[in-house]
Formats: C-alpha cells, structure tokens, sequence
C-alpha cells in the first residue's frame, strides 16, 4: 500500500465510506499516470496488476474524443463506476442494487470534498514546515529498528514552525486546543519519486550532528532503492 | 434443419428492425453516430467518417475493458456500459448477438435510448 500521508488518509476515507454504504463492494483510486493511490485489501495484486492495465489502455483510446471522464459499466450481478475526481480517478465497485443517487453522493460530493480538505492542509502544512535535503546513511545490525535518526536541531526546527499550523489545522478539525511538542513521523521522498513514513527519533552520535544527515535502517533503503551518501527530501508527517 | 433456417430469418428480422431503429435515432439532435458489429460483419454509420478507425478502436477497447473489468470484480456479465469524455458520450450494449457502440453528445439522454434499443 502507498504510505503516502495522502494515500492514507484517501483509503481510511474509503474504508469509512464502505462501512457507511453497504452497497459498495470495493473502491480503487489511480492517479492520472495509473498509479494506484488506494485499494482494497481483498484484492489480491495480480488483480489489480489486470486492472490498472485495463483501465491504462481504456483511458489511452479514449483521447480519440477527449480525456475520458467516466465509464460506468452495468453488469449482472453488480455495477462499476469509475470517475474523474481532478486528477485522480475513483473505481467503485457496488452491489447490482446500489442506489445511484448514493453513487453520485460519493464520486461527486465525498470524495471531491475529502480532497479538496486534503488538499487544504496539505499545502498549510508545506508552507510552515519545508522540507529538508538530508544526507542518507545507513543503520545495520541487529538493533537497527525501524525508525530513521534525524539531527535534535532539525526536529526542533520543524516543532517550532510547525506548531502553529498543525495547532491550527487539529483546532479546525478537533475542536482540540493541544500543540504537539515532538515530531513522531517523518515523510521521506526520494529523488525517484518514492516514498515513505518512517516514526523518528534523534540522532545519537555525537561525531554525526549538525551534518545534515539521516540515518534509515537497511531494509528501509532497499525499499525506497536508496543507498548511503544519496540525498532524500524529508519533512515532518501530520 | 428447418428450426436453423427460421432462426436465422428471426435473426434477420431483428437484425433489420434494428438497424431501422439506428437509422431513426441517427437523425435524432446529438447523435454522433453508430457502430452495429457482429463476428463476421460491421455496420458503421458516423456523421464524421475521417474518424472511422478511431472510434471503431475505441468501440472494441471500450467492449474489451468491460468485459476484463467485470471477470476480475466478478460482478458477471457486462449489460450496459456509458463512457463519457470531455466532449462526446458512448453508450455500448449488446443486442441480438450484436455489439452496439452509439455515440452522442453528452447532453443526450442514453438512458432513454437503451430503453428503447434492448
């Protein structure tokens, strides 16, 4: 699964939606170029491999009349809409006796809605608390663990100017007045467009503060196909 | 033998009143125009016929995604299916062993016009 901050919040909204809507089966959102941004955990990966190939080639021919913008399909024993939601595109998969006006309500009112507030606090969150350019080095051994060491005065950095708007956004949606004093998560994006969430911790060497480096455990390399001395974007997660 | 000969004429009976039905709608405000194919045969009909190829390209993907579509959701055999772009609207069907590919404007009501193809 995408562990995109985004992506998560995208597939919790989902899973909420299908509990709320008992007519909807499972739901997939791709980004324009194909990616899947959020599935359905019963589906098992050759699947949505066969889909996301379907949809690729559906959407290609399509240009022939314009950039496709849904394609419902009514099938005998269910029915499946996928939908041009901005940039992404939403697959719901519904019993064949869901009602449409609840169909319209999630492609056309929810989901919009969840992005657009995503969206909001996204952009917030980038303009207080910038993202940093950090030096890879790599944690071994048997102690490694799973989370990445940053320099105390980047966490601190990112507390102060963060505070605020992380205050403000959990005020707005809370109703909570609580300003959290550690930064407990980090993203780390790679210069080949791969990311991560990481939970976070200071860096214990002396010899390596104030360098600019981050320490990520070996496995977690391997997954973002980063290796030491490369450089990473990291900033703090909501 | 005889059962063969006044099914396929039943066929071509259907067959005909279809593509009369086509014809029809053709004239409608809106309608791009159509696509009737079987497995030997097609019948085309498009007011633009420079686009031939394309729309007769999009008509078979269109079919093929729904078929995929629908095997790996397992939600069984594809009935109806509407496909909409920034401009222009497809509505595809199946009738009398026929794979049908209308296209229309989007403001056309296809719901109206599968009531009266099925």
């Amino acid at each position: 699964m995408n562990r995109d901050p985004y992506a998560i919040a995208l597939n919790n909204a989902m899973t909420e939606i299908k509990k709320a809507y008992p007519d909807v089966q499972s739901s997939f959102i791709f980004t324009k170029e194909g990616t899947i941004l959020t599935e359905d955990q019963e589906t098992d990966q050759k699947t949505m491999d066969n889909l996301k190939e379907s949809f690729e080639n559906l959407k290609e021919k399509t240009k022939a009349i314009g950039k496709l913008e849904s394609f419902y399909i009514m099938a005998k024993n269910g029915k499946i809409t996928l939908s041009k939601i901005k940039d992404l595109h939403l697959l719901l998969v519904t019993s064949k006796n869901a009602n449409k006006n609840q169909i319209h309500s999630i492609t056309n009112i929810i989901i919009p809605t969840i992005l657009k507030t995503m969206e909001t606090l996204t952009s917030t969150q980038n303009q207080l608390t910038p993202s940093k350019k950090l030096m890879v080095d790599t944690l071994t051994g048997f102690f490694a663990g799973d989370s990445v060491q940053i320099d105390t005065e980047i966490l601190k950095t990112w507390t102060k100017t963060g505070n605020e708007s992380l205050a403000h956004i959990r005020n707005v949606l809370t109703g909570e007045q609580t300003i959290p004093e550690n930064i407990e998560q980090v993203k780390i994006e790679t210069f080949g467009g791969k990311s991560t969430l990481c939970k976070v911790k200071e860096i214990k060497e002396q010899k390596m503060k104030g360098k600019n480096m981050i320490k990520i455990p070996e496995k977690i390399c391997k997954s973002l196909e980063i290796k030491k001395g490369d450089l990473v974007k990291v900033e703090p997660a909501l | 033998m005889a059962d063969t000969k006044n099914e396929t004429e039943d066929t071509k009976t259907e067959f005909e009143e279809l593509q009369e039905q086509l014809k029809e709608i053709k004239d409608q405000e809106g309608i791009i125009g159509y696509i009737l194919r079987d497995q030997k045969s097609a019948s085309i009909d498009l007011k633009d016929p420079r686009r031939i190829v394309d729309y007769a390209v999009l008509s078979s993907t269109a079919f093929d995604a729904s078929h995929e579509m629908t095997e790996f959701l397992q939600t069984g055999e594809p009935k109806k299916m509407v496909l909409e772009s920034e401009e222009t609207k497809l509505l595809l069907m199946n009738v009398n062993n026929h794979r049908l590919s209308l296209f229309m404007e989007k403001d056309v009501n296809h719901n109206k016009l599968y009531k009266k193809l099925k």
